[in-house]
């Protein structure tokens, strides 16, 4: 190996993660793009000129002007201040609904790959059963089950995340399990809950990171599609989604109530996509060459 | 070729059972008492007509004989009758059925028709400009929720141009629809096609047809495109599971009377067997396109053809 190839290779081990993935464009612009969102949510209360649920008769439907910058909706409302806390409520939703399916499809799946046997078999064989009924369907029998509110939709999301999550945990753990450290351990006399907590885990841990990444902006469009059929959130919340199906009425009226909550959700799953792709490109070698 | 095939085909039994299992479980998870909750929005019904209720949907007996119940009732064709208006359920959803799969494979067509080509275009000239800017393309048009360009699609379509109508059950109506559903897939189905095509383009056989000196399209149609298809049918049942998924959302937006916009009206009103013959239907057309598509993969396929 050359000098040349080789310093290089110091200098990209020596670089850290996030030197790396900013200077890949995806991961520049995801991170841009949920870094806003972070900031628009945290600071919802400082930044919006108005209650997002507050109603002014004499403004309705106004079009973007100096002082409602993104117009006013059907009853009034300030449409930016609807916008920053809808903000919120989505990275919430996110955040709960993929909390939801990692936390459970990281226990299905390190428990099958582990204990084998039938347990392996039957775990992941209804995986694979539920993995084709979709997420849409999962998550809308769960919502028959419970009900339309927003927490329900939330819930139901997360329920229909868990397969996949199940799925790549199981692989990434079979793969930690057959490295020679790990029946080493096994040799040394580890304990179950040590050779799962201390081993599996926190070798699983950042192939699960990388993809619930991406999984945040599966659970928002998910979400998002339930409040848009009126299943998820309900009035006044100022949910992307559900405001998204109130424009439609008004489709020919105010055109930008269709256009901004739609660019919201829209940029936001990109956001999330994005950053996603760009640790996928920074974390796995064969999809760096590509 | 026949056990693999037979594989298949015990896997697709074994998801309609798990499906009638968790069918029957799912009045019973219903928070509180289903009964009552399905009549909370019909005024005036006495204590003894919820009685008459749970017994004719058989809730006053074990879980078990229910659920005997239920598939002794399937096999002969019976799902029940809806809460409201009381119609048999197997026929309120084969009469909407055919207009779900028809905008399935209308947007699977489209999608297919625009996704397949862009992939393997990317593919061809992986690394370039041509590339990269695909690729960005592909990926806005996953990040963009469905129902938003279905909304946008109504707006330039319908309102602006006036082209289309905005709703109804023609063939026109068909259009944006499957426009819609069919648009939001082509960006998924790019993405798979153009790793496919790297993938083979860089195995030892394609690199040999290439030293050999044939010509370059050529070894792309014979030798990379018909290699690279293969992977691609088996993905594409899962494809027709998420056109399905998506069709529920699609069909509210253009008022398309098919099962989706059913099972989110019997969901409004509670009205439990629908909601249960349509996860049942639901399960039953996904599992007999992929055994259709993995039929024509084991055809395709001499690997598994002649084992």
């Amino acid at each position: 190996m050359s000098e040349k190839l080789k310093s290089e290779e110091l200098k990209t081990k020596n670089q850290s993660f996030f030197i790396r993935l900013l200077s890949t464009p995806n991961g520049f612009i995801g991170l841009t793009i949920v870094i806003i969102l972070i900031l628009s949510a945290g600071f919802a209360d400082f930044l919006a000129p108005f209650s997002p649920t507050k109603m002014m008769v004499g403004n309705r439907f106004l079009p973007p002007n100096l002082e409602f910058i993104l117009g006013t909706d059907e009853f009034g409302r300030d449409m930016v201040s609807r916008i920053l806390f809808g903000s919120r409520l989505t990275l919430m939703i996110g955040a709960i609904a993929v909390g939801i399916s990692m936390t459970t499809g990281i226990m299905i799946g390190l428990f099958a790959a582990y204990k084998g046997g039938w347990l392996e078999i039957l775990l992941m064989r209804s995986t694979d059963i539920l993995f084709s009924f979709t997420e849409t369907l999962i998550a809308l029998s769960c919502v028959a089950v419970l009900g339309p509110s927003l927490t329900n939709a939330v819930i139901a999301v997360g329920i229909a995340g868990i397969p996949f999550y199940a799925r790549t945990c199981y692989s990434a753990a079979l793969v930690e399990k057959s490295k020679p450290y790990f029946e080493a351990s096994i040799a040394c006399g580890a304990s179950h809950s040590r050779l799962v907590f201390m081993h599996l885990l926190p070798n699983v841990l950042p192939t699960m990171i990388v993809i619930s990444t991406l999984g945040v902006s599966t659970a928002i469009l998910a979400a998002a599609g339930l409040s848009f059929l009126g299943l998820g959130a309900q009035p006044p919340l100022p949910e992307w989604g559900y405001m998204l199906a109130g424009s439609r009425d008004y489709i020919n009226r105010a055109p930008w109530l269709m256009t901004i909550p739609g660019v919201a959700i829209a940029l936001t799953v990109l956001g999330f996509n994005l950053l996603g792709d760009g640790f996928r490109t920074v974390l796995d070698p064969v999809e760096r060459q590509r | 070729m026949i056990r693999f095939l037979l594989g298949k085909i015990v896997m697709a039994f074994l998801t309609v059972f798990i499906t009638t299992i968790l069918v029957t479980l799912l009045i019973h998870l219903v928070p509180g008492d289903p009964v009552r909750i399905m009549y909370a929005q019909s005024q005036g019904s006495t204590p003894e007509q919820i009685e008459e209720v749970r017994r004719n949907l058989g809730l006053d007996k074990p879980i078990y004989v229910q659920y005997f119940m239920y598939i002794e009732k399937l096999f002969q064709g019976d799902l029940g009758y809806t809460i409201r208006g009381g119609q048999p359920v197997i026929q309120v959803i084969f009469q909407r059925l055919p207009n779900t799969i028809m905008l399935a494979c209308a947007a699977m067509i489209i999608a297919i028709g625009i996704g397949l080509p862009i992939g393997f275009f990317a593919a061809y000239k992986k690394g370039t400009i041509w590339d990269t800017f695909v690729m960005i393309i592909a990926i806005a048009g996953i990040s963009m929720p469905h129902f938003w360009l279905g909304l946008i699609l109504l707006f330039f379509f319908a309102v602006e141009l006036g082209w289309l109508p905005v709703s109804g059950s023609g063939y026109m109506n068909l259009i944006l629809p499957a426009l819609t559903l069919g648009l939001s897939n082509a960006a998924i189905i790019a993405r798979l096609t153009r790793s496919s095509m790297i993938d083979v383009m860089q195995q030892d056989f394609v690199q040999t047809a290439l030293a050999k000196g044939l010509p370059k399209g050529l070894v792309l149609r014979r030798h990379v495109l018909r290699a690279g298809l293969v992977p691609l049918i088996t993905m594409m049942g899962l494809q027709f599971a998420f056109m399905m998924g998506g069709a529920i959302v699609v069909e509210n937006i253009f008022s398309w009377n098919g099962v989706g916009r059913m099972a989110v009206e019997a969901i409004f009103q509670r009205d439990y067997p629908i909601i249960q013959g349509f996860i049942l239907t639901f399960a039953v057309v996904v599992v007999i396109v992929s055994i259709f598509l993995d039929t024509i993969y084991a055809f395709i396929d001499p690997r598994i053809r002649r084992s």
